[in-house]
């Protein structure tokens, strides 16, 4: 089987050729789509998993708030000066700082997820765009290939 | 003198072999370091202390010097001394300005005839003044010799050199002469002197315009003996005066007084204490000869409610040692000798001559005059008939009633001759100028008062190539070979030394800078046949209002310290203006004419007028107008006829509202406390505060936890410890522009508060050394912490500059570095070494004197024992005249702190803030 | 109208905001450079001779500087709320103004940014105050609430730069494709070769959702923090427990206001009325109403507890607030954040583009009166009454002040030509 492309101008003649697609047993590993904008129905077809992402960002929050406590801590202790009659270790402005760098860190490393999963940049891309503008378009690719 | 005699001599007052003052290796200089260290002189980072005599105002107070590597940097009260005793008020602290001042005579000048000054040489110098003295006696003219009071061995000099060359000495120009109190002494008691007050042998003080604090005759003497009269329970103060003093302001009770109504007061007073008692009475000529002063009368006449005058009459009579003190304002009027007079009267009726007003140690006043004789000058010089006329460490230029004209007159002298120390406006009206040696620089000796010596010895080497008055009057005596030659003026005194006092005194008076020797009761006649006449007089006349009144000056003296920049960096105590002048008035008075802060008047006075701005001085009266008496110097004060005492008042003087304010560095945002209790009433804060609270554990401390303690019974807000703190701890004098802003950088400020009857209350605020300092966790860079010692520790080095810790200090008594202030040469001399400069951009404090905590750390550890209670003085309890500062460490508990921190008077300001300060003041009462 | 047509007609109305600039824009620009430039001298003599040419004093360490920080770190937080939180909640209208609010969000940072750092006494040694391993193994002060700051306003930054850039990525595609030469390749290279694939819409998504969720807490986190700059000293006024939310209120009240004062004139300007109904703008008006009441209800909370509280210095300071040296500054101030958006609640008033951006210019005037009045008369006023003082600003703050406005606005007049004002795969979603 060939590869086949399907251009559309309208999201709804898109949508119905997809799910025909679909339904006629074409795999999701088959099929290309470019579209101009995000269609959350196209996510709903094809029953997407919410994925990894999610772990970039739970990872990156996480060591964000741990590292930023343990910053916190480490430096009181290491050269431990009285401020103000309080206690060196200072738990609450150190949660300050530890939930600041928990939402830094889980932005960050969400963001890197993306540029990871999303493969970007792409080098190709970045040379010679490959642009099928307002276009929504089905590519299905031929089995094999 | 033999030379070995005179090494003798030198070898007791020791030091003096290496003093390169002495020799004439002025020109030389270092090029080695020491590897053998000498037994004495400059030890690179060893402070040594010398003694001398403070010569900023003619008090004669006992110094100690420090110097570090060849320079004096710090100047205290010699603790001991019969007129100081360790205290030392802001002009003498600010002493150490006069001697780096910019503005020094560096060499001798002479005025050539395009009216310009050229340098010339000593000998040219000294040979101009031989030759002009010559030269007027030829032509018949007087050569005059016209110093300011001047006692001791160059005082005898002096003489010795005005008999040798047919020099006139006038008697010696004092601006402060009180002429009519030495003048009523000499009338009743043949004694034309002032004589010695023991405040601290009296049970009640009556003080009457007396500025005790600020200029009267010796302030720090004053302020020592009334802390000691304080301290104990039955002692009873009372002070009447028209104007507002800062005496006035520390009272036990202040009686305002209408002005020109003391002479009223005292004769009440007289009359009625006379009646009281049958024995001892005045004699009855006498008593008739006094105006008729009935109570309703002097009611009227003073202002004061009957039911007050009785009371005082009853506390004078039933005292059992009363002490009546006049002068100041009170002997600066019309009335001025009467005033005297009858306080003489009163001083002998109630018993107080011969034992509290004591003329066997009269102060040295004998040799001063009057404003009399400088209007006999002024005569003289218009008549042409002065040659050379030598003026010797004074400034009646600027310090002559406006009405002598001195100024113009002046010119007319033959040769004009001045030794002084600053190239200063009235410096450049001579024709020779001889650059004297600042007291810090040279030899010399001053007899305070009778019976007390006081030593000068040169503490640093000469700045310049000056002379001390000594060293110029003995050098043109040799000239004129009238004396020994070759011989130095140091000789000159060590044997004048030696010929006074045995061996042991002298060794004495060398080590200890100061001498007390026994002096002979003087008898004293009473002679109240002589007074009658000059009662006859005491009319009272009621002036009319409003009356300006000219006040001496805490900060200039009579206007002879206002060149040092420090005494104007530092704010009036009673009104917070530093830089400008103004004029202080009652704010209902001010309110009648819609006057606020800073509202620009003129007052007017016949043809004279000035435009001052106004500030409000609640307890002021509301017919008195105040200005300090320097500030104003144009004003036509009139002289009194017979006392030869300027009259500081102005009556019936017109005000004039002229719009518009201008800008008065006004220290004080408030001159309430607010009701905030920062100095709490002694009636309604009994209670103990509550125990604090703590969220935290508190941290502890090893050995030390550094306090301080202050007293506020004894403090009287002469701003003494501002100073000491600022010479101390190189902080920076900043000046009028940036006072104006705000920005002055003192650590140390003195807040008079009032309240509505126009007390003030004084309370020193610095650093509180918090225990839970706010400042402290708002820095983002450790650069104010807790150190181990209970001292709150501002790193200059790590500071960047945030100023979030003043923001969050309670006190405010953080000081920023808004620029990189600047020290005009050679002012960075005078830099304490012990610690740093700081910079720009970078917060500072009070430490402690942590510098101090230091080297009695160094010293203790060296001889293997703690540091011992009252081994560390702050720089500002060092200087307090009234002992009113205590530091020490609070975890002793036989500490003079821990006993003032646990006293029942102690509290702490803002205690329901928690911050938990380390200065536990002590309240009145 | 047919879709395609639709989205190209779409993308061709917003990128002729691309186009070669105009002379009034030149003009502005130019203005709102020399400001900046203006400033940045200032802020050099200021470095070379200390901080005594600003203003500031003893009591009032902290003046204009400090109160613009504030400001403009209060400018800053509409963009996020706009963009993260009604993203979250997916409110319609937010689609016409997030990409304005995000880059104002960013630029209104970098603006603040500055102030901490023009305001330190010794800036050259500025990098004391960051985490950096050294040799004395001194750290910050992890309990000083300007090195909260300091972490706060980085993070806040670097999410938000995250979330705009990350936002524009599709539409730097669609510039780049209708752009050609040497600006076509920088677009390119800032789009990272977005196809517009489903893979890459698929966590484009996902990103934007978990960004909005971190950015989230941020709009309430950050403002927070600021506020306890102040709440966290001792000094009356400052040390309230209501000052977070307060300060988060008018946050988003200022920042709203600001949206309004940028996107008005870009709607006309740039024509994108099809885009940015009066609905829009009615909405985003309701929020400023809203805010407004809320920060009312704040200065009612901060007098009544200053006198039913009783508390000597509490009470002064708020009477000093209102007739003291600065009053006609704090009526103003009432006038502005509490009196005039009260005209919102009629509707007429609420749809007028023209009365809409006099009320939010009012509004910014009035709020950073507040900043100044909140950060000046607490410390003129504190404790010890000998301490008080008055402060009044030096040309040299003035001069920083507005040339930090030149800044905001010249890099707003950039963005304007060189991104897309509106986000054109969003607004596609919506036709």
């Amino acid at each position: 089987m060939m590869t086949q492309t399907y251009q559309y101008e309208e999201a709804e003649a898109f949508l119905s050729k997809l799910r025909e697609l679909l339904q006629s047993g074409i795999s999701q590993e088959q099929l290309e789509l470019q579209l101009p904008y995000h269609l959350p129905e196209v996510e709903q077809l094809l029953e997407l998993r919410p994925g990894p992402l999610r772990f970039f960002a739970l990872t990156g929050g996480l060591s964000g708030f741990l590292g930023g406590l343990g910053l916190c801590i480490y430096t009181a202790l290491s050269w431990p000066l009285i401020t103000g009659g309080k206690p060196i270790v200072s738990l609450p402005p150190f949660l300050i700082i530890a939930y600041l760098l928990a939402v830094l860190f889980g932005s960050l490393a969400s963001f890197a997820g993306f540029l990871l999963l999303a493969r970007l940049p792409k080098r190709d891309n970045l040379l010679e765009p490959s642009d099928f503008g307002n276009h929504f378009v089905i590519v299905v690719k031929g089995e094999g290939q | 003198m033999e030379r070995r005699e005179f090494l003798q001599l030198l070898g007791i007052f020791s030091g003096a072999a290496i003093l390169p003052g002495c020799g004439d290796d002025r020109s030389a200089s270092k090029l080695v370091s020491y590897l053998v260290p000498p037994d004495e002189g400059v030890l690179p980072g060893e402070a040594r202390y010398l003694p001398s005599t403070c010569c900023e105002c003619p008090a004669g107070c006992g110094l100690t010097v420090r110097v570090r590597e060849d320079r004096a940097v710090k100047l205290e009260g010699r603790p001991g001394h019969p007129v100081n005793d360790g205290g030392l008020c802001m002009r003498g602290q600010a002493a150490l300005w006069r001697l780096y001042h910019p503005e020094r005579l560096r060499h001798p000048l002479r005025r050539d005839a395009d009216g310009q000054f050229q340098p010339v040489s000593w000998d040219e110098a000294l040979t101009l003044v031989v030759e002009g003295l010559r030269q007027a006696r030829q032509q018949g003219r007087a050569n005059l010799l016209l110093s300011g009071r001047t006692t001791g061995t160059l005082a005898e000099l002096q003489q010795h050199f005005c008999q040798q060359l047919e020099v006139e000495q006038l008697p010696q120009f004092e601006p402060f002469s009180h002429a009519a109190l030495r003048q009523a002494y000499g009338i009743l008691f043949a004694q034309p002197e002032v004589p010695h007050y023991r405040i601290d042998q009296s049970d009640l003080l009556l003080s009457l315009g007396a500025d005790l604090f600020e200029t009267f005759v010796s302030p720090v003497n004053y302020a020592r003996q009334l802390s000691r009269a304080i301290k104990q329970d039955d002692f009873q103060w009372i002070h009447a005066e028209p104007h507002y003093s800062l005496t006035g302001a520390n009272a036990g009770e202040r009686l305002i007084l209408l002005p020109g109504s003391e002479a009223a007061l005292l004769c009440f007073l007289l009359v009625r204490l006379d009646a009281a008692d049958e024995r001892n009475r005045l004699p009855m000529q006498l008593m008739a000869a006094l105006p008729a002063s009935s109570l309703e009368e002097t009611a009227r006449l003073t202002g004061l409610p009957k039911r007050r005058l009785e009371q005082l009459a009853k506390q004078l009579r039933l005292a059992e040692r009363p002490l009546l003190i006049v002068g100041g304002i009170a002997t600066s009027q019309p009335q001025g000798l009467q005033v005297a007079l009858l306080a003489g009267l009163l001083q002998q009726r109630l018993g107080m001559v011969g034992n509290r007003v004591d003329f066997s140690q009269a102060e040295a006043y004998a040799s001063v005059g009057s404003l009399h004789d400088l209007e006999r000058l002024t005569e003289r010089l218009e008549q042409d008939q002065v040659g050379v006329l030598l003026v010797s460490a004074t400034d009646p230029l600027v310090q002559a009633p406006a009405a002598l004209d001195l100024k113009q007159k002046f010119q007319r002298a033959g040769l004009r001759v001045g030794l002084c120390d600053l190239f200063n406006e009235s410096a450049q009206q001579f024709d020779l100028l001889l650059p004297l040696s600042h007291p810090l620089e040279s030899w010399g000796d001053a007899v305070p008062r009778r019976g007390v010596f006081s030593l000068l010895k040169p503490a640093i080497a000469p700045l310049y190539d000056s002379r001390s008055a000594g060293e110029i009057l003995l050098e043109i005596l040799q000239r004129v070979g009238q004396q020994v030659q070759n011989q130095s003026y140091q000789e000159y005194l060590f044997n004048t030394w030696q010929q006074r006092f045995d061996q042991q005194q002298l060794q004495q008076f060398s080590e200890q800078g100061f001498l007390s020797l026994p002096v002979s009761a003087v008898p004293h006649q009473f002679r109240p046949e002589a007074v009658s006449s000059q009662l006859a007089t005491t009319q009272a006349a009621t002036a009319t209002a409003p009356h300006l009144i000219l006040t001496p000056s805490i900060r200039s003296f009579d206007g002879r310290s206002s060149c040092l920049p420090l005494l104007s960096e530092l704010p009036d105590p009673l009104s917070t203006v530093s830089y400008g002048r103004w004029l202080s008035m009652a704010p209902t008075a001010a309110r009648k004419l819609q006057l606020r802060d800073r509202d620009l008047v003129r007052i007017s006075s016949g043809d004279w007028s000035a435009e001052l701005p106004v500030r409000l001085q609640p307890g002021l009266a509301a017919t008195v107008l105040m200005v300090q008496g320097d500030l104003l110097s144009e004003a036509p004060l009139p002289t009194d006829a017979r006392s030869g005492e300027l009259i500081r008042r102005l009556d019936g003087v017109r005000l004039t509202k002229l719009g518009g304010a201008v800008a008065l560095a006004i220290l004080s945002g408030s001159s309430s406390q607010q009701g905030r209790g920062l100095i709490p009433d002694p009636v309604h804060t009994q209670e103990q505060p509550l125990e604090q609270t703590r969220f935290y554990r508190a941290h502890p401390h090893k050995d030390y936890r550094w306090a301080m303690a202050i007293d506020l019974e004894l403090c009287i807000g002469c701003g003494a410890c501002a100073a000491a703190c600022y010479v101390e701890n190189n902080v920076p004098v900043v000046g009028q522009q940036d006072h104006l802003q705000g920005r002055e950088m003192s650590w140390l400020r003195l807040a008079p508060f009032y309240d509505d009857a126009g007390r003030a209350s004084f309370i020193p605020m610095l650093c509180q050394h918090c225990h839970n300092a706010p400042c402290e966790p708002v820095c983002p860079v450790y650069a104010a912490y807790h150190n181990a010692e209970g001292l709150n520790v501002q790193v200059y080095q790590r500071c960047v500059g945030t100023r979030y810790c003043s923001n969050n200090c309670p006190y405010k008594v953080r000081r920023f570095n808004w620029w990189q202030h600047q020290r005009q040469a050679p002012l960075e001399q005078m830099l304490n070494p012990d610690l740093s400069v700081r910079d720009r951009g970078v917060m500072e404090k009070c430490t402690f004197c942590v510098q101090r905590i230091r080297q009695a750390r160094d010293r203790a550890q060296d001889e293997q024992r703690p540091i011992r209670d009252g081994e560390v003085l702050t720089a500002c309890g060092q200087s307090c005249p009234t002992g009113a500062i205590v530091f020490g460490n609070l975890l002793d508990e036989s500490s003079a702190v821990y006993r003032l921190a646990h006293s029942h008077r102690a509290y702490r300001v803002f205690a329901d803030l928690g911050t938990e300060p380390s200065i536990y003041y002590l309240r009145k009462g | 109208m047919d879709q395609l047509a639709a989205r190209e007609k779409l993308e061709q109305d917003v990128l002729k905001g691309l186009r070669r600039p105009g002379k009034w824009y030149l003009l502005g620009l130019a203005f709102c450079t020399l400001l900046f430039v203006n400033a940045l001298v200032l802020w050099g003599y200021q470095a070379s001779q200390g901080l005594g040419v600003a203003g500031i004093m003893h009591p009032v360490g902290w003046g204009v500087y400090i109160a613009n920080f504030v400001f403009w770190v209060g400018i800053a937080h509409s963009g996020t709320l706009i963009s993260a939180v009604l993203y979250l909640f997916r409110a319609r209208f937010r689609t016409s103004f997030n990409r304005t609010a995000e880059a104002m969000t960013i630029f209104a940072l970098m603006v603040a940014g500055m102030f901490p750092l023009i305001h330190l006494g010794r800036v050259e040694i500025f990098y004391y105050l960051l985490p950096y391993p050294n040799q004395r193994n001194l750290w910050p002060n992890f309990r000083s609430p300007l090195v909260w700051d300091v972490f706060a306003i980085t993070t806040y930054l670097i999410v938000s730069l995250v979330f705009f850039y990350v936002g524009t990525l599709p539409d730097l595609a669609i510039v780049r494709r209708r752009m050609t030469g040497v600006r076509a390749r920088i677009y390119s290279f800032f789009s990272l070769g977005w196809t517009g694939s489903l893979g890459q819409w698929k966590q484009y998504s996902r990103l934007y959702l978990l960004l909005a969720a971190f950015a989230t807490p941020l709009v309430a986190s950050v403002h927070s923090i600021v506020s306890w700059d102040f709440a966290v000293s001792i000094l009356p006024g400052w040390h309230t427990t209501i000052f977070a939310p307060y300060f988060v209120a008018g946050a988003i009240f200022s920042g709203t206001a600001m949206v309004i004062i940028l996107m008005v004139p870009l709607r006309r300007t740039l024509q994108l009325q099809p885009y940015i109904s009066i609905d829009h703008f009615e909405a985003i008006a309701k929020i400023l109403l809203f805010t407004s009441l809320i920060i009312s209800y704040a200065y009612l909370v901060e007098y009544g507890l200053a006198f039913y509280g009783h508390n000597q210095v509490e009470m002064e300071l708020f009477r000093y607030r209102a007739l003291g040296h600065y009053s006609v500054l704090f009526w103003l101030m009432i006038i502005c954040n509490s009196l005039v958006p009260l005209t919102l609640f009629i509707k007429r008033l609420r749809r007028n583009l023209a009365y809409l951006f006099v009320v939010a210019l009012l509004v910014n005037l009035g709020m950073w009166i507040e900043r100044f009045i909140l950060i000046v008369t607490s410390l003129a006023r504190d404790f010890d009454p000998y301490a008080w003082g008055t402060y009044t600003p030096s040309w040299v703050e003035i001069g920083i002040t507005f040339g930090s406005f030149g800044l905001f606005f010249m890099l707003i007049l950039l963005f304007v030509k060189t991104v897309p004002v509106l986000s054109m795969s969003e607004l596609k979603e919506r036709l």
